[in-house]
């Protein structure tokens, strides 16, 4: 803790360090406020959240939640691509932030944020650097600057802890709770100077540090000005007290500039970005989104084990070891859960996991056992063999135990983003409840009725903003090219906080649901590196029935068309485009993609040429491919040369000796189906085939089946095809038939049952039987086999005398 | 006895001032029977940080287990308590090592074991008799032959059950009774042939999870014994460290005086982290063998090429030699590991010949021996 008295303000102001998500920390702010009591206290967070504070001290509103931060680069102001950015800012009952506001505010205390707004820190900071890093979600706590260095390493590896967590918990939790506050403060600023004189200069400038840090001085200063003008007299006599809570990695930096003040203007922004582009929001929070381990490094690990902790501390009747308690609880409540799942644990294994946690805790000079006693000792006493996949049930469920579930709760005046405003005045226009958390369900006829239709987009586009409103359980996949035949969308739909969470995560998008997914639309096709993925997004723009300011969308496809040179991706996109094509006027769309497709059926025909020599895994992938194409470019009535290139590029095709049987086939096929080729032709190349060298031999049931599916109604124009096969057959012996007999099988599924039966009805005349006579053939009895072997045997005595 | 006439001496020898001076510095409280308290048992298997106090002078506990000071933690609380102790993992593990130590600190002896093999006898695990003794006084205490387990619950002392999987599994279920009741009954002496357990007694257990022939353990075995799965160290640089390590103490207890080559421990280490993770420092993608992969292998192809370097050679480390022993040491199992060995010397080791040269280019042109 440093504390700095300015006589210019007549303020004492107290710099309480304070590490994100930590009781021990939450208990010592808690505590130091109550005993100073200030007239403000002063929190690290985006100054824009001040509107927030009252929501977030509302009686109704429950922890987990998190202050939602957007800002849309519409100033090129981060950076020229323009961008549009999130973070989140999440508290726990046992953030130390909150713990300071609810007591400042209990106590009557101004409370406010003092650090830049969300905009304007990314403005400041280097890309990849700060709060610009890549990662999944980011996030506004910035903890990570604590354990980073390798001085912390060595640390570690000096006490012999695993990781900053282990360490933290060891000398900062388990000790903290005993410990009086100056001493407690004491030890961590003398923690966190290290941190920061091991970090570079630069790094402070490029991860915006210097410019958070002048503007946070700038705002304690206000505070200190305005609370001498407000108080007058009164604070000329006694004084006043400001407490600023902010991350330990940045109050020595703070308490150094608040005692050389008037410097803080070198590192201040030159210019605020605009105000209208920043968002903020509160939104409901779940424990397992808080959970340092999933996914990104901020705060503690394992909310739901500390949340525990501090509710013990919190009781009335001090509880003497409330980790002591909190690990009882969880190695009871995970061999609960381990038998509800058929696992064994019993009542024995949970002692010896107690006691195991107790002298882990003695061993290692802990006071109490910590989370990593008990994981240690249900490692030990739950995981029964070896430690895998197959026995780690327990640690699964003890994680989950320590983990938590708690998902917040808002109250009703929280405010919420226009999207969600949007989401709410739609759902009352189409009568679709948002008041119970039962599920409804509800099937449109979307092409007879408009306002099905309507709903049904609704639907689509809640879902492409991955908001888990709706799920559609019936109807037409458009992406997968199931179940086109369907005439009605059934859906199902429930309201959750989830709901709620995803949209207020999409607001930076738009202020409507429409809009918001057009946005979301246009980026992910700007990210979209096939032009496969482009044209699925087309598909389902098609569904969401986003109309207007398209444009940009269909200039961005035919640009992926052109630059993407993978064939299977390009014929992947035709199918999707043919569908679209198919399909525009039915589902209302506004715009004809025949364009777009005849520069995918180019592109493909200019690669065509080059696929013959294909690996036989790619065969299917190819054989549908030029399928697909033959058929669109039949359907594209007036465009006679496109035809006639289809057809060059297989005769070219064609010529080349390497080519892959199975493709070989087809294309013959195709070549007949589209009257180019005669019959005699064919069998001529399957001759080939079979007089050829043994290798080329094995490759006619490739061919067939290449045929077949290209053209299988060739088979039954007289018996010249099936003379062929038969052939074949006769040419290979037993063990290369065996080989074959996948390839050959795949021959045939292309003909239905009938068909085949008519096959098997001339190849059994070819060779003067009949079929209902083959029926009738019956099993050799065993008997007989071994009769024969007897005989054998006899002859071989017999012969070798 | 001398440690210098012994092939192998145990723990409790080769490391005796070590544990003499943790004994005599040792404040903490001990369980009872404990020749040491469990924090300086974790220091003696773990190294101290600074020097201990010895005889007037002063002595470095050296670190003898390396990769999981917990699971050495966890082994050493679950001792001290009311359960068996199991270590599982693949072969090479050092499970054995840790076992040794660990009754070598915690009990003074580590050589009260039970050697376990698919021939091992109910017998062998509780007692048997010296029959000319029985036949001459009949069934008494003289006549009694004890097997370790019936020691350990005697005197109070740790008792090792070596791969317990390899005994069959009725027979390791004569362990149930006597690790829950801690209770050894012994018929043929009537009234006195209750043995009941000292404290200090427990049960270390080994097992392996790899190799073939091994036997299931039953559940009701299983609930008596906490599991610790020791797993394979990860990191090459530590695994080149145990390498080192073990090679100087072999070569010193067989007198080789020859140097431990540093760079040829890192070129087997890597080769062996490798083929094992499946996965290249330069990010190629290896088949791994079926062969155990383990540190214990590596110390074992590098300690070979010692001796042949120290007896047939110039006291140097041959790299041509080395590949000859890797050969021999992965074709234990089937040919194909041999192709596996040699597709990561035709990618990983050329390139890294080329990339970073040193050892990795002599270790390319002996590719010749991998036939």
């Amino acid at each position: 803790m440093e504390t700095i008295l300015r006589s210019q303000e007549m303020a004492e102001i107290k710099l309480l360090p304070v590490r994100h998500h930590s009781p021990a920390c939450a208990l010592q702010v808690r505590r130091m406020i109550e005993a100073w009591r200030p007239h403000a206290v002063l929190i690290e967070g985006p100054d824009t959240a001040d509107s927030l504070i009252p929501a977030m001290l509302h009686s109704h509103t429950k922890a987990p939640f998190a202050v939602y931060y957007s800002y849309d680069d519409t100033e090129g102001a981060v950076s020229r691509e323009r961008e549009k950015y999130r973070c989140y800012y999440p508290f726990l009952d046992y953030s130390p932030e909150l713990a300071a506001l609810r007591a400042g505010s209990a106590l009557g205390a101004q409370v406010a944020f003092i650090d830049l707004p969300y905009g304007d820190i990314l403005a400041a900071s280097r890309e990849g650097k700060g709060m610009r890093q890549e990662g999944e979600q980011s996030n506004y706590n910035d903890d990570y600057l604590l354990s980073r260095s390798a001085y912390f390493q060595l640390l570690c590896e000096k006490t012999g802890l695993r990781s900053f967590d282990e360490f933290w918990e060891k000398y900062f939790e388990l000790e903290g709770l005993s410990q009086d506050g100056e001493t407690w403060f004491r030890n961590l600023l003398t923690y966190c100077r290290q941190a920061r004189e091991s970090t570079p200069f630069e790094q402070l400038t490029e991860e915006g540090c210097l410019a958070r840090e002048a503007y946070m001085v700038k705002k304690i200063l206000e505070t200190a000005e305005r609370l001498a003008q407000t108080r007058g007299e009164e604070a000329q006599e006694a004084g006043s007290r400001i407490l600023a809570v902010t991350g330990g990695f940045h109050t020595p930096a703070l308490a150094g500039r608040l005692r050389e003040a008037g410097r803080e203007a070198e590192y201040l922004p030159k210019k605020q970005v605009g105000a209208k582009d920043q968002g903020v929001y509160l939104m409901p929070y779940s424990m397992e989104a808080a959970d340092a381990l999933n996914g990104y490094a901020s705060g503690m690990p394992f909310p739901g084990f500390y949340q525990k902790i501090w509710e013990f501390v919190q009781e009335e009747a001090e509880e003497p070891e409330p980790y002591g308690r909190a690990v009882l609880d969880m190695i009871v409540a995970t061999g609960r859960a381990v038998r509800r799942k058929e696992g064994s644990i019993s009542a024995y294994d949970e002692i010896c996991a107690c006691s195991m946690a107790r002298g882990l805790a003695a061993l290692r000079g802990k006071p109490q056992p910590g989370a990593y006693e008990l994981q240690d000792a249900a490692l030990s006493c739950f995981v029964k063999g070896e430690y895998n996949l197959a026995t780690d049930e327990p640690m699964r469920l003890l994680r989950g135990e320590m983990t938590g579930r708690r998902v917040g709760e808002l109250c009703g005046d929280a405010g919420e983003p226009p999207l969600l405003q949007d989401f709410r005045a739609q759902c009352r226009r189409f009568g679709l409840q948002t008041a119970s958390t039962l599920e409804s369900e509800s099937t449109l006829s979307v092409f007879s009725k408009k306002r099905h239709r309507q709903i049904s987009m609704f639907f689509h586009r809640l879902l492409f903003l991955q908001a888990p409103y709706a799920r559609r359980v019936k109807g037409p996949n458009l992406q997968t090219g199931r179940d086109r035949n369907l005439m009605r969308e059934v859906w199902k739909y429930k309201w959750s906080a989830q709901v709620m969470a995803a949209l207020i995560d999409a607001s930076v998008y738009g202020g409507s649901v429409e809009e918001a997914a057009r946005a979301l639309a246009g980026e992910r096709l700007e990210r979209a590196v096939y032009a496969r993925d482009g044209a699925l997004l087309l598909t389902q723009v098609m569904e969401m029935g986003l109309t207007g300011e398209l444009s940009p969308v269909y200039g961005r496809l035919s640009g992926l068309l052109m630059s993407d040179a993978d064939f299977y991706s390009l014929a992947d996109a035709l199918g999707s485009l043919g569908l679209v094509e198919q399909l525009w006027r039915l589902y209302g769309s506004d715009r004809n993609v025949r364009e777009l497709m005849i520069v995918c059926i180019r592109r493909l025909l200019g690669l065509l040429p080059g696929m013959a020599r294909i690996k036989d895994e790619d065969m299917a992938r190819c054989m549908e491919a030029v399928k697909r194409l033959y058929q669109a470019v039949g359907r594209l009535e007036d465009e006679e040369t496109l035809r006639d290139s289809y057809f060059q590029a297989l005769q070219a095709m064609d010529r080349d000796g390497g080519i892959q049987a199975g493709v070989h086939g087809c294309i013959h096929g195709i070549l007949y189906g589209g009257g180019r080729e005669s019959a005699e032709r064919i069998l001529q190349v399957c001759r080939g085939y079979l007089t050829g060298t043994k290798d080329q031999l094995m490759k006619t049931a490739l061919f067939f089946r290449g045929l077949f599916f290209g053209a299988k109604d060739l088979v039954f124009v007289g018996d010249a095809f099936l003379r062929m096969l038969d052939e074949f057959l006769a040419r290979i012996d037993e063990g290369d038939f065996l080989r074959l007999l996948p390839e050959l099988h795949m021959a045939f599924t292309y003909f239905t049952p009938a068909e085949t039966d008519r096959i098997a009805r001339t190849a059994a005349e070819l060779h003067g039987g009949n079929v209902s006579a083959m029926h009738e053939l019956k099993a050799v009895p065993e008997e007989w086999y071994l009769y024969g072997r007897r005989l054998e045997r006899f002859a071989l005595e017999e012969i070798n005398g | 006895m001398d440690a210098r006439k012994l092939l192998r001496p145990p723990m409790e020898i080769r490391y005796r001032e070590e544990l003499e001076a943790l004994k005599a510095s040792d404040s903490g409280k001990k369980p009872e029977n404990w020749q040491l308290s469990p924090r300086a048992v974790r220091t003696f298997i773990l190294g101290s940080s600074a020097p201990i106090a010895y005889r007037g002078g002063s002595l470095l506990v050296e670190k003898k287990y390396f990769g999981n000071d917990a699971l050495v933690e966890r082994c050493i609380i679950t001792l001290a308590g009311n359960r068996g102790l199991m270590l599982v993992g693949e072969p090479g593990t050092a499970k054995t090592m840790l076992s040794e130590l660990l009754t070598a600190a915690i009990s003074g002896v580590s050589t009260n074991t039970i050697q376990g093999t698919a021939g091992t006898t109910e017998d062998m695990i509780k007692y048997s008799w010296n029959y000319a003794l029985l036949l001459a006084k009949g069934p008494g205490r003289d006549a009694l032959v004890p097997s370790p387990l019936y020691t350990g619950m005697e005197q109070g002392i740790l008792t090792r059950f070596e791969e317990i999987t390899r005994t069959p599994a009725e027979v390791q279920d004569s362990l149930i009774s006597v690790l829950s009741d801690k209770v050894l009954n012994v018929p043929e002496l009537g009234d006195d042939g209750i043995l009941f357990a000292r404290p200090g007694f427990n049960v270390i257990g080994t097992a392996n999870t790899r190799d073939k022939g091994v036997n299931e353990m039953s559940s009701a075995l299983k609930r008596r014994f906490n599991f610790e799965t020791v797993a394979p160290v990860r990191e090459v640089a530590l695994e080149k460290q145990i390498i080192v390590n073990e090679v100087r103490s072999l070569a010193a207890e067989s007198h080789i005086d020859m140097p431990v080559d540093e760079d040829v421990a890192e070129l087997l280490a890597s080769t062996y982290h490798e083929l094992r993770e499946g996965v290249s420092s330069l990010g190629h993608r290896i088949d791994s063998p079926g062969a155990v992969m383990s540190t214990a292998e590596a110390v074992s192809v590098y300690y070979q090429t010692m001796i042949g370097g120290y007896y047939y050679g110039d006291g140097r480390m041959d790299v041509e030699e080395l590949v000859r022993n890797l050969v021999g040491a992965l074709s234990k199992e089937s040919r194909e590991d041999l192709g596996k060995l040699k597709g990561y010397f035709d990618t990983v080791v050329r390139d890294k010949a080329s990339k970073e040269g040193g050892l990795w280019k002599p270790y390319y042109e002996a590719r010749k021996w991998l036939k």
